[in-house]
């Protein structure tokens, strides 16, 4: 009797998603509602980026978010075309662009609409929310 | 003031494996297998060893090295988290565990399997430093080093006018001292055409610009000076070390100067402990993960300003018989990744006049550098004794 091949097809790979932390979660919970907020420390009120504990300028452990401006300025940039991860092979390749938010922070996130041979620094782009499931959204950026 | 640690301790022993691409065995193996090496090397017994630090994670750990060295009395076991920066930190942790006489010889080994065993993006989820790329960059399609570095490469570019043909100036050098070394994974020349038409990895970086997913392993033993001097070999000495660490060291992204290495701290503070400047050096072993990484260490070491390093390279100056010999045994981009533990091993081997074909005459003062995790750098000064 011939075997008979029943084996499934290969499941697709599972795009890699944040984990939120305690101090990360308002970060998350903004970019859901399609908010760009940004951690501030409560008493010298210098914003911080990534989320964490601790100020480094005076110490407070003590913190507000505010919602920030969507602007900023492409700092540097890279082409990624090896999917390192197999959930990027379809969409390589593709542009991650290290932007100077206007709020005063980095933010690197795919840039979309922009040809590679366009890419220049202090080039201004524009901060937007891409659903990818009911609890996590994530940033990207276009032509600003 | 002399620098109480300057020449006080000794790197005296070296050992590595065969460096491949597949090994039928594993890293703890391999570790071993070099760590017997350079213990023959320095010709001290196995259980003469009471200070331990290995790469971590992966490989053998403090418990392997009492079970399978038989060590009767460990007196340091130690980690240091930072990437590629980790043997060239160990340097100046060994130095001041044998100068203090804490110790009296530290075993620094690496025992990887970058090539048969789990690849970059699988080993990197297991070191914490990696965890806010992993929540703020892995979804964005951003988590490998050669994406994450490529950015400081690509502004360099456009700040300064550096251009491919200077990465492809270290990669072709680098590959022809390979060839000299022989124990090496690439073996065959590398033309300035082949670097430039081999496959964009993450712009600016192609493949050629990367280093290898290789296996091997690699040993150091360091011993107090006093000590050294009636070992095997010729004494090398190590005439200062340092590690550092940037501003924001886990995110690159967030650091103000994307371009400021831990090496921007550690430099300084290992020449000063040395007493000697980049004009003594005779040759040196800069950690190459990535062409760019080493232009830019150039830079910072002060072998030329910032916004010279690509310029620098050119011309045959890092090349054996040039100005500043780099990389004599091949590096992590021809001869194998061991974490940049064979720098260590070359360096050390070049002062000793053990190099072979890739010999730099005269070699008496080199340094060695490490890179790793978001931008650690560390670095170490030896000399060989007079």
């Amino acid at each position: 009797m011939s075997a008979v091949t029943t084996a499934a097809p290969p499941p697709a790979p599972e795009r890699p998603l944040p984990a939120p932390t305690r101090e990360s979660q308002p970060f998350w919970d903004g970019m859901r509602e399609g908010r760009f907020m940004l951690q501030h420390c409560a008493q010298c009120s210098k914003v911080r980026h990534y989320p964490r504990p601790v100020c480094p300028h005076c110490f407070s452990m003590e913190c507000t978010w505010k919602e920030a401006p969507l602007g900023g300025a492409i700092h540097a940039w890279t082409v990624c075309h090896h999917p390192f991860n197999f959930f990027f092979k379809a969409s390589a390749p593709y542009i991650v662009a290290l932007v100077d938010m206007d709020a005063g922070v980095r933010v690197n996130a795919q840039l979309k609409g922009v040809a590679e041979a366009d890419l220049a620094i202090g080039r201004r782009v524009k901060l937007g929310f891409e659903p990818v499931d009911k609890e996590v959204t994530l940033p990207f950026f276009v032509a600003g | 003031m002399v620098h109480p640690l300057r020449d006080k301790a000794a790197v005296s022993g070296v050992g590595d494996t065969a460096y491949t691409r597949g090994t039928p065995t594993n890293a703890l193996t391999l570790q071993f297998e070099a760590s017997l090496a350079a213990i023959a090397d320095a010709g001290i017994d196995p259980r003469d060893i009471d200070g331990v630090i290995p790469y971590f994670p992966g490989g053998a750990i403090a418990e392997d090295f009492i079970a399978n060295l038989g060590l009767r009395d460990l007196a340091l076991s130690a980690f240091i988290p930072m990437g590629g920066a980790t043997t060239v930190a160990a340097i100046q942790m060994a130095a001041m565990a044998v100068a203090t006489g804490v110790c009296k010889h530290v075993l620094i080994s690496v025992g990887r399997t970058g090539y048969s065993g789990a690849r970059v993006s699988t080993r990197l989820q297991q070191f914490p430093v990696f965890a806010q790329a992993a929540e703020f960059e892995a979804p964005i399609g951003m988590f490998a080093p050669a994406q994450l570095y490529a950015q400081g490469a690509r502004r360099h570019m456009e700040l300064y006018g550096t251009t491919p043909r200077h990465f492809a100036e270290v990669a072709v050098t680098t590959r022809q001292h390979a060839i000299l070394n022989g124990n090496v994974v690439m073996n065959k020349p590398l033309t300035v055409e082949e670097h430039q038409a081999s496959r964009m990895i993450a712009d600016p970086f192609r493949l050629f610009d990367c280093s290898l997913e290789s296996d091997g392993g690699a040993a150091v033993i360091v011993s107090a000076s006093d000590r050294a001097r009636d070992l095997k070999k010729p004494l090398v000495t190590i005439m200062g070390a340092a590690e550092g660490h940037p501003d924001s060291p886990a995110s690159i992204a967030q650091r103000s100067d994307i371009l400021e290495f831990g090496l921007v701290k550690s430099a300084p503070r290992a020449f000063a402990m040395a007493g000697v400047g980049p004009k003594d050096i005779d040759v040196a072993q800069i950690y190459d993960c990535f062409t760019f990484t080493v232009i830019r260490q150039l830079e910072i070491l002060g072998f030329c300003k910032t916004g010279e390093g690509g310029p620098f390279v050119m011309d045959g100056r890092i090349g054996l018989g040039g100005e500043l010999p780099i990389n004599t045994h091949g590096g992590l981009l021809s001869q194998g990744h061991v974490v940049g533990l064979n720098h260590v091993i070359e360096l050390t081997r070049q002062l000793r006049g053990e190099a072979g074909r890739a010999q730099v005459k005269d070699a008496e003062v080199g340094l060695v550098t490490g890179y790793g995790d978001m931008g650690d750098g560390s670095i170490a000064i030896l000399r060989r004794a007079a």
